[in-house]
């Protein structure tokens, strides 16, 4: 069986890593990475202002950014993914790729998770960081720019990157729309096999297991090495890079 | 320079500030004490807005704070008033230095050079010049709010506003920070103090305002309100003071 797995991989990396490429479109682990880094690169700053109007004081910001969030978090995210294969097409009169399909419901999907993360780190910091900023003169933008979001963002870190390996798995659902990521590229070479059905999803699995594993063990670093850095006095930046670097 | 007049505050149904009447001239150092959750930091918080009132007035500089005016004319105001809180809020992310450097910078458009070089200068005033480039963590409560002193200095506000600015220090900083503060009173600085520190107040202050319950209850030199207060409660807290 271990040979059998093998003999698939090396008979079918090129599938696997890139797809059709170049004589079709980008697939395999590429496009999955691809998905993933665009889906969470729109959505996070997608993200940021969804946070900032669920805190706004008007409700004219606060009402419709609360509604999305709800919305998006209450339905599964294959709904979503119908939804904008089947809607998008009407709306914009043209044909969406289902790349295209798929990182723009990852946007909107991630983006709606994402600012759950955001508004949680804003709100988590002391009042008296706002206050300060306040009080020297700065508007509350600028406040927000300089003062409260690199700090939240900066906290977030590690939750960003979870969010990252979520979606990574996530992206496995373009199947459904016959994106050609990692998934599909399994599954073709399995219709084209037909008989090594255990072969093909255990390469599958671990492929998906050692990408996001070592993103989970990456985020576990950069949560051990956040936390050390806010331990206090005597613990200097250079020693704790030293340490845990 | 600070006036206020019929300031009224309440939170939800709490009165928090009734009927306060007073002021600070131009020079004076006020020292504001009384009993925990008396309304001390609510009251200096509201000279430069951070709480809003319910009625009454806060001139400052001749100026209604808590007039009707745009976003950019209160930042204006605030950025004229040095605030120094109990608990530092210096900016964790940013140098003692950057957090000097932000404000003027950003919100005066101060030149970075220049910022720098009013930072550097006003680390030096507060004998933190060799620790420029640490982080507030890196820093002890007393480096940490000196530091906050002097991002609130390089504003150059004419009036300096402290809540309890050595409360969260331990016993052997309190000194360090108190020192600074006294320079700057000499130096003619306009300031209310919250403070319990009572020999710094028979030092430094002009006057002492005694609150209780949100009201002003006493005010006086700090001769006559520590040596003979006149209200009931003065001497209860001052006794209790004493006794700690
Ligand atoms: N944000 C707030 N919401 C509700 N009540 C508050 C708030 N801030 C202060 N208070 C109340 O107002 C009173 C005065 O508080 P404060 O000004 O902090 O007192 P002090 O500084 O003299 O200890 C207290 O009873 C406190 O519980
Ligand atoms: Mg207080």
């Amino acid at each position: 069986m271990l040979q059998g797995a093998i003999s698939i991989i090396s008979e079918n990396w090129l599938l696997l890593l890139v797809g059709q490429y170049p004589n079709g479109p980008l697939g395999g682990i590429a496009a999955t990475l691809m998905l993933s880094v665009l889906g969470i690169v729109l959505a996070f700053p997608l993200s940021v202002l969804i946070a900032l109007a669920r805190i706004s004081r008007w409700r004219l910001l606060r009402a419709p950014a609360t509604a999305l969030v709800y919305l998006v978090r209450g339905v599964p995210l294959l709904m979503i993914i119908f939804w904008v294969y089947f809607l998008f097409p009407l709306l914009l009169g043209a044909n969406v790729p289902g790349f295209a399909t798929m990182v723009c419901t990852l946007v909107i999907y991630e983006g709606a998770f994402l600012s759950e993360v955001v508004r949680a780190g804003i709100q988590s910091l002391p009042a008296g960081q706002m206050d300060a900023a306040r009080a020297l003169g700065h508007s509350y933008p600028r406040a927000m720019r300089y003062v409260i979001l690199p700090q939240a963002l900066y906290n977030m870190l590690p939750a960003i990157l979870s969010q990252f390996i979520s979606t990574i798995k996530e992206t496995t659902l373009g199947y459904v729309i016959n994106v050609p990521e990692l998934t599909f590229a399994a599954s073709q070479i399995n219709n084209r096999l037909l008989t090594k059905p255990f072969e093909v999803f255990l390469i599958l699995a671990l492929t998906y297991y050692v990408v996001c594993f070592g993103l989970t063990a990456a985020a576990t670093w950069l949560e051990r090495r956040i936390a050390t850095r806010r331990a206090g006095p005597g613990a200097a930046p250079l020693a704790i890079m030293e340490t845990a670097g | 320079m600070i006036r206020f007049q019929d300031v009224n505050k309440w939170f939800g149904d709490y009165r928090a500030l009734v009927d306060i009447n007073a002021n600070v001239d131009r020079g004076e150092v006020v020292v504001v004490c009384g009993p925990s959750g008396s309304g001390k930091s609510t009251l200096i918080r509201t000279v430069n807005r951070l709480e809003e009132i319910r009625s009454g007035a806060i001139l400052f500089e001749g100026r209604n704070v808590h007039a009707k005016m745009s976003g950019a004319e209160l930042n204006k105001l605030r950025s004229r008033i040095g605030f120094v809180f109990q608990s530092f809020n210096l900016f964790p992310h940013l140098s003692a230095l950057d957090n000097i450097i932000l404000s003027p910078h950003r919100v005066n458009g101060l030149g970075r050079a220049a910022a720098r070089d009013r930072a550097m200068a006003l680390l030096d005033r507060v004998g933190l010049a060799n620790r420029a480039h640490s982080f507030p963590a890196q820093l002890s409560g007393g480096q940490q709010q000196r530091v906050a002193i002097a991002r609130a200095l390089a504003m150059e506000p004419p009036a300096m506003l402290f809540d309890e600015p050595t409360s969260a220090l331990d016993p052997e900083m309190v000194g360090e920070v108190l020192a600074v503060i006294r320079g700057l009173a000499q130096d003619g600085m306009t300031m209310m103090c919250v403070t319990h520190e009572m020999s710094f107040a028979r030092d430094v202050a002009d006057r002492v305002w005694f609150m209780d319950a949100g009201r002003i209850l006493e005010t006086g030199t700090p001769d006559a309100f520590f040596g003979a207060p006149q209200h009931p409660r003065a001497q209860r807290f001052l006794s209790d003071l004493r006794s700690r």
